[in-house]
């Protein structure tokens, strides 16, 4: 088994001096191949931070990360960016789709970011939107779409690309419970299904039901629930 | 262009209103440098028509054609060196004129030619005249439009002398009025009579007027190399030689005709350019977050560029189409008195200065989206 995300001693400060704030402190952190782990955390905790960094959005103060087997460290802006589109797939609060493209068009876009020919994309993106229920909306804008619908478009969209990692920051934040959880057991299904990883970040205990691991941002660290 | 296209497609009335803006706006441009080309045409046209590159004019005349008097003994200097064919003289004459038979009373500019040489009117109505038979002229098809026909007699009211019209030249403005081509023949006459008759500047024509007796010319016109040119200025202390360009923008009234239409042009160019940046950075404000969110995609910060850059590119020539379609009807529509003209080089040229000036505009769009980080994809929760 081998490990889609290692954070290694991965430390995080704003500021200098006195008023220097420690988000992240020498934390540790694996994710293997086909686990879908939970992070919780109150606001304010560090978990945007966390996510950024893990994410290739943020560089740390110090310690390596490493996605994929590949280190982040000295790797310039086009190179992260470039590791992004291929690597990782993200969702965000609110699905934040992009409101001038139909659904289909949201996953063909990243497809053709990451040069997917586009008959391979038009296939691809038809078997995610059949997995997730939403392919009769294929031509709708997200404007037209409920809440939970945008966020299954999200996870597609997410996947599109067969990153190695998916990030999820607070994907059930707008969402009710039931149709939260929905949208977390798609998740997993898709971590199961696609043979990769997930870490989501939440601050809602009850959406942990079909996750492997579940750890808490404590003082910079993640700690064993 | 995938997604410039597709916000377009998603977004109609934001970008229709930003191309009917656009397009007024070039539509204006166009048309203003048509009537600024036009205009300068109307006033001019007999000068930018010569095929005369250069011009010798008297050095203290301020270019001024008029003002310039010069003699056998310049256009003998100038010949020697130009040649023959190459160097003629050129009298310059404002008057009113009127016609008998028609009622007509005019200004027109007498030009006093060689009709054998490089500056005889290409008649394109009824007959030319010849150096020989006085009392004949050619004159501008302006004057047709006012009653003049081939057959009626013109008197300058100056003078009193008289002419038969034998022909009708097009495009031959000096000043906003119409050219009446005479003979060396009838030029001396005219001068003589003014000698004789006149008081106050009969001091200066005699002095200018050299040892055969002949009327001075008031400027020498060349087609000459620039080394020749500047071959005939150096032989002759009380000459200069100035180009055709220098010769038209030194026509009274052409040069503030001009200029302040041209800055007309230019503030034009500067509000389009304005308009469609403000337009661009308060949208691209607006998608702060979309771009936030498609950096953390893995979006290059080239292809946002290109998007933007490619949705203003779109717009500017799609709004150029249309408004050049625009100018085209309304040219046609145009009653032929109204002074018009954009050929195609000027066409070409407003077109492709227009489009710079937009995408110079769109530059602050990009150096905005440039700034976005994707960092703030994460931890936002409104859309």
């Amino acid at each position: 088994m081998s490990a889609k995300l290692i954070m290694k001693q991965v430390t995080k400060t704003y500021g200098d001096g006195d008023g220097a704030m420690t988000v992240l402190n020498n934390l540790d952190f694996t994710v293997n191949e086909g686990e879908f782990v939970a992070v919780l955390g109150p606001s304010g905790s560090g978990k945007s931070t966390f996510l950024s960094a893990a994410g290739a959005l943020l560089t740390p103060t110090s310690g390596e990360i490493f996605i994929d087997g590949e280190s982040l460290r000295d790797k310039d802006k086009g190179a992260l960016t470039e590791l992004r589109l291929q690597k990782i797939g993200f969702m965000f609060q609110s699905a934040q789709l992009l409101p001038f493209l139909k659904v289909e068009e949201q996953l063909l876009y990243v497809a053709k970011l990451a040069k997917l020919t586009t008959k391979e994309a038009k296939v691809r993106a038809t078997c995610l939107l059949k997995r997730l229920e939403i392919w009769e909306r294929r031509n709708q804008y997200p404007e037209q779409l409920s809440g939970g619908e945008k966020q299954r478009v999200a996870i597609a969209r997410a996947w599109m690309n067969k990153p190695a990692i998916l990030f999820a920051d607070e994907p059930t934040a707008s969402l009710d419970y039931s149709r939260g959880r929905e949208v977390v057991r798609m998740i997993a299904d898709e971590v199961r299904s696609e043979g990769k990883a997930a870490v989501m970040v939440t601050h809602d205990d009850r959406m942990l039901e079909w996750c492997d691991r579940v750890l808490h941002l404590e003082d910079g660290v993640l700690v064993q629930a | 262009m995938f997604l410039a296209l597709r916000e377009m497609r998603h977004s109609k009335a934001r970008y229709s209103l930003i191309m009917v803006i656009m397009l007024l706006v070039s539509f204006l441009v166009l048309f203003v440098t048509g009537l600024a080309r036009g205009l300068a045409y109307a006033n001019i046209s007999a000068l930018e028509n010569m095929p005369a590159n250069y011009f010798v004019v008297q050095s203290d005349a301020d270019h001024t054609f008029r003002r310039s008097q010069l003699g056998e003994s310049e256009l003998a200097a100038a010949r020697a060196v130009a040649g023959e064919a190459k160097a003629t003289p050129l009298g310059v004459q404002t008057s009113t004129i009127t016609a008998a038979d028609a009622d007509v009373k005019a200004d027109i500019t007498f030009f006093a030619i060689d009709m054998a040489g490089m500056l005889a009117p290409e008649v394109t109505e009824g007959a030319g005249i010849t150096n020989e038979v006085q009392g004949s002229a050619v004159v501008d098809s302006k004057l047709e439009e006012s009653g003049v026909t081939i057959g009626s007699t013109i008197s300058d009211q100056a003078t009193g002398m008289s002419w038969t019209v034998s022909g009708f030249v097009k495009d031959s403005s000096y000043s906003h009025t119409p050219v009446v081509y005479i003979n060396q023949l009838d030029w001396q006459a005219m001068k003589q009579g003014a000698v004789q008759g006149g008081s106050s500047d009969s001091t200066d024509s005699t002095d200018s007027t050299d040892s055969t007796g002949n009327a001075p010319y008031n400027v020498i016109a060349l087609k000459v190399s620039s080394a020749q040119a500047s071959e005939i200025a150096a032989q002759q202390q009380s000459v200069e030689v100035i180009t055709q360009k220098q010769a038209i923008s030194s026509v009274p009234g052409y040069a503030a005709e001009q200029n302040s239409l041209l800055m007309m042009i230019a503030f034009l160019f500067v509000i389009a350019a304005v308009v469609l940046a403000v337009f661009f950075y308060v949208i691209t404000i607006q998608k702060t977050s979309q771009f936030g969110i498609l950096k953390a995609m893995g979006t290059k910060m080239s292809y946002l560029a290109w998007s933007v850059v490619g949705q203003v590119l779109i717009l500017s020539v799609a709004s150029l189409a249309l408004s050049l379609l625009l100018t085209f009807g309304m040219n046609m529509g145009l009653p032929d008195t109204m002074p018009f003209q954009l050929d195609g080089q000027t066409m070409i040229l407003t077109s492709l200065l227009f489009i710079g000036m937009s995408l110079l505009g769109s530059l602050i769009s990009v150096a905005r989206v440039a700034k976005v980080d994707a960092l703030e994809a994460i931890g936002r929760t409104g859309a």
